[in-house]
């Protein structure tokens, strides 16, 4: 009987799903994505009044970011971006703190895998090259600095988990460099444009490469800062302690 | 009709894909103990995703290079992964069901020959 009743709950959904949902859907092939991300997403600006962005043709925007998402986080409210580093920085070194007060000298060992060693050289570039996309184009598609460079930093732990031997070095000098970069972008902003961390350099063609002004610059130094602190973390957390 | 024909190849793969992973969903309910479920499902898996992608590769040419790409990166690691489970839950000591009578991992070990 329940068996029954099972099956038919699972026909009526799916009987909802063909009848009620699927014409509602586009045609296959026919979604002009461009359209809708740009007229209906795209309408932001703080000065004056609303009007229609267009991909690839718009020029010279209050702020040229084709995502939305990153618009806001690294142009609009950078600051909080700014805070939102810090606070990562120092959870990272509040985990370092503690389990070097453990002082337990007891590091992690296990039986290498010839398989995992040998997949991690293949797979190992394939994964920075998909981190460095992601923070690179963090202005045009989803993603940006925090999922990039966690991406980098699941490379590094890889190579933790296939090699005993694997260390970490140099973390804190990339960290400090690309934090520190930030703030000097967020300076130049406030000498060029009159505000700290604003927009300095031309915004360019929606939906380029180099457009959105510091947003990709900004974007890369986040992922850099947020893959070697993550990096960091993942050697303190396996050596038992910095 | 030359049109007819390249359909039906590119929608029969994508047929026989979503009918591995049918049987890779069957195998997880069905098996008895992870090894033979993750044999089951990543098998059908790698097979179900290279049809798929491939059928969807040939039913739209402009697609087929990345198609190709994602076949051999799933290639690559998925392999891997199960591997590296498998044998995780091995040095663990999983039981295994009891129809299973061959390991050969513990025979090759104790041959002096690492696997």
């Amino acid at each position: 009987m329940r068996r029954i009743w099972a099956i038919l709950v699972a026909l009526s959904v799916l009987m909802f799903f063909f009848y009620r949902i699927m014409p509602t859907l586009p045609e296959f092939g026919n979604v002009e994505m461009f359209r809708k991300s740009t007229f209906d997403i795209i309408h932001k600006s703080t000065k004056g009044p609303y009007d229609a962005r267009e991909f690839k043709k718009s020029k010279n925007l209050e702020e040229g970011s084709a995502n939305v998402v990153t618009s806001i986080v690294v142009n609009y409210r950078s600051f909080d971006t700014l805070g939102e580093v810090t606070v990562l920085f120092i959870s990272a070194f509040g985990a370092g703190l503690m389990l070097g007060s453990l002082r337990s000298n007891r590091r992690i060992t296990f039986d290498e895998h010839n398989v995992l060693i040998t997949a991690s050289g293949v797979a190992l570039p394939l994964i920075f090259l998909l981190g460095s996309y992601v923070f690179i184009h963090g202005h045009l598609s989803p993603g940006g600095g925090f999922p990039g460079g966690t991406i980098l930093a699941l490379g590094i732990l890889l190579l933790a988990l296939a090699r005993n031997d694997f260390q970490v070095a140099g973390t804190k000098y990339v960290e400090q460099i690309s934090g520190a970069g930030y703030v000097v972008v967020g300076l130049a902003g406030l000498a060029i444009s009159g505000a700290f961390l604003a927009n300095f350099l031309p915004t360019g063609t929606l939906g380029e490469l180099f457009s959105a002004g510091v947003v990709p610059f900004v974007y890369a130094l986040i992922g850099f800062k947020v893959g070697a602190e993550l990096a960091g973390l993942i050697s303190d957390l396996r050596e038992g302690g910095a | 009709m030359s049109q007819f024909i390249h359909q039906a190849i590119s929608y029969s793969l994508m047929g026989i894909g979503a009918f591995f992973y049918f049987l890779a969903g069957l195998g997880l309910v069905r098996m008895p103990d992870l090894y033979t479920r993750l044999q089951a499902s990543t098998k059908a898996t790698t097979l179900g995703t290279f049809s798929l992608v491939l059928g969807v590769g040939i039913l739209n040419p402009a697609f087929l290079g990345k198609s190709l790409l994602v076949i051999l990166f799933v290639a690559l690691t998925n392999p891997v992964a199960s591997s590296v489970m498998i044998r995780a839950a091995y040095k663990c000591k999983l039981p295994t069901c009891k129809e299973t009578y061959v390991d050969e991992i513990s025979v090759n070990e104790n041959g002096g020959e690492t696997v």
